[in-house]
């Protein structure tokens, strides 16, 4: 075994209570990190849903040509801003209406196509084009009225809708990012203690070393690996625990958000999903050990 | 090999050294003598770079250290072995894996390092006593440990600070025998010592420091030369006969 690696395990095994204080730590943030990252990606789906639904009606007068209706299309395709124009003829209208008063099939026995006026939907790719657009289309001379599709609870428009889920994830983002920036915070200063008191107890083992020549990054060596220990079984500690409980949680989840697609449903997208948080977190993980390392050590030089 | 010119170092108002010159010529053994803060280990950690003089210059091995870069230090550190009073020795670590220490500084192969630390045991007399830890050595085993330690890299010069300093007459004696096979062996050696009897008893080179300055310099003549002075004064006695 490496003489550094040799040397961290060594103290490790020596001081087995600090070793465990500062795993635990730095598995609660990571627990907590890992969490986080999964209602961000979900929170982020879920907006992104009801952002790219088809969200626009443009109902057409009925006197009007296919060649118009077709015109018009093409004219909303080729709009950057416009995504999904979809046309939905009379009949198509009373087949969704049919859908929707299921429960009640004497509502739809009452009415006929003709009724129902044709219409063009689409969706914007930003929710912000959304008025601009509305007030443009409901310039055409074919367009007889233009209303979004669906309305939440007690929204008026799906603009409501979607900026209500936009002010809940961002008090999420927000608000996690503090709490775990917190964490992270105290499993740095966990680190940095855990590292002093090693240079403390290490103080005669580095003069010695120092001595014998030894150069600054030998002697940092065993001090930053057992650093890295803590945080790579922290994270991997952390990430495990979070990702049992979504394993277990998703089947739910997906249940209640139905065609939303809040989490991933393919077994292989969650484990990608996790696999990618969990690089990401270990990432985090070397740079807090590697900081923490650092700072002690080089506090350690300026007391010297 | 070690030159000192005109150096000065004080620690705030104690002078503990004072313009002082020498020069320690490779393969030499030189014992630097004197009472307790005459300067000795001034001497010794000047040398190591583990402080600066406030004047002067000191050359190792054709370079003033005075001057060497920060990053530079580790690489000549590595170049002298050091054996301390205090032995120094790692105490979480046995005999031979604090032999090891200074190979893996120096970044030798690890398969290189068993022959190494035996060959240098076998020398000190410890191969039987490797995988002790320090705890279970005699103070005479914690110095060979220590000079074995110096050793197993192989430096250029070997600085003993007070070797004998914690031991008693006999152990010290065979302690300042190894050194002097050492020294046989090529190596410079210079012992900072108050031991009079050592001094005495093994007739090498002194420098006697007093107050931070050199009060005498003695240098001893080889055998080979002691002969050849023997020889010439007796030549010359019987040519004056002779006459």
């Amino acid at each position: 075994m490496n003489i550094h690696y040799k040397t961290a395990v060594d103290y490790i095994k020596r001081s087995p209570f600090q070793a465990l204080a500062a795993v635990f730590v730095l598995a609660l943030t990571f627990f907590v990190g890992t969490h986080l990252a999964a209602l961000v990606y979900s929170s982020g789906n879920v907006i992104k849903y009801f952002e790219t639904r088809p969200q626009i009606i443009a109902f057409l007068k009925d006197e009007i040509t296919p060649e118009q209706i077709s015109a018009l299309q093409n004219k909303l395709a080729v709009d950057e801003r416009v995504k999904d124009v979809r046309y939905v003829s009379k009949e198509e209208a009373l087949e969704i209406y049919k859908q929707a008063t299921s429960d009640n099939p004497l509502l739809s026995e009452l009415v006929s196509p003709a009724i129902f006026p044709a219409s063009l939907e689409f969706s914007v790719s930003d929710l912000a084009f959304a008025e601009p657009i509305i007030e443009e289309v409901k310039k055409e001379g074919i367009v007889d009225q233009v209303g979004f599709t669906a309305s939440l609870g007690g929204e008026k428009t799906l603009q409501d809708v979607v900026g209500r889920l936009k002010t809940v994830s961002w008090y999420l983002k927000v608000g996690g990012a503090v709490f775990v920036s917190l964490l992270a915070a105290t499993s740095l200063l966990v680190l940095l203690v855990i590292t002093g008191m090693r240079i403390t107890t290490r103080k005669s083992e580095i003069e010695i070393l120092d001595l014998i020549g030894a150069t600054p990054g030998f002697i940092r060596s065993p001090i930053i690996i057992e650093a890295l220990i803590y945080s790579l079984v922290g994270v991997f500690i952390g990430w495990l625990f979070a990702f049992l409980f979504w394993l277990y949680a998703t089947p739910s989840i997906v249940t209640y958000f139905g065609d939303i697609p809040a989490f991933p449903k393919e077994t292989l997208n969650f484990v990608v999903l996790f696999l990618i948080i969990l690089a990401g977190e270990l990432f985090i993980g070397i740079g807090l050990a590697i900081m923490g390392a650092y700072l002690a050590v080089s506090r350690a030089r300026r007391n010297k | 090999m070690v030159e000192f010119r005109n150096v000065s170092k004080s620690f705030g108002k104690i002078k503990a050294l004072s313009e002082i010159s020498f020069k320690i010529e490779k393969g030499e053994f030189v014992y630097i003598t004197g009472p307790s803060g005459a300067g000795k280990t001034t001497i010794l950690r000047l040398i190591l770079r583990e402080i600066l003089p406030d004047s002067g210059q000191i050359i190792f091995d054709g370079t003033d250290i005075v001057n060497l870069d920060r990053k530079q230090i580790p690489l000549l550190r590595q170049k002298i072995g050091v054996v301390f009073q205090d032995y120094k020795i790692l105490p979480e670590r046995t005999a031979r894996e604090n032999i090891e220490v200074p190979l893996a500084v120096i970044g030798i192969d690890p398969s290189q390092w068993e022959a190494r630390v035996n060959q240098v045991l076998k020398l000190v007399g410890l191969t039987d006593r490797s995988d002790l830890f320090p705890a279970q050595l005699s103070g005479g085993e914690l110095q060979r440990v220590s000079l074995a330690r110096a050793l197993v890299v192989n430096p250029k010069l070997i600085l003993a600070d007070e070797p004998t300093g914690n031991l008693n007459w006999e152990t010290a004696e065979t302690i300042v025998e190894l050194f002097e096979k050492i020294n046989h062996e090529g190596k410079t050696v210079i012992m900072a010592t108050h031991n009079k009897m050592i001094v005495e008893k093994h007739k090498k080179r002194i420098i006697e420091l007093k107050a931070g300055r050199i009060s005498g310099q003695e240098k001893v003549k080889s055998k080979e030369e002691k002969e050849e002075t023997v020889k010439s004064t007796v030549k010359v006695k019987v040519e004056e006969i002779g006459n």
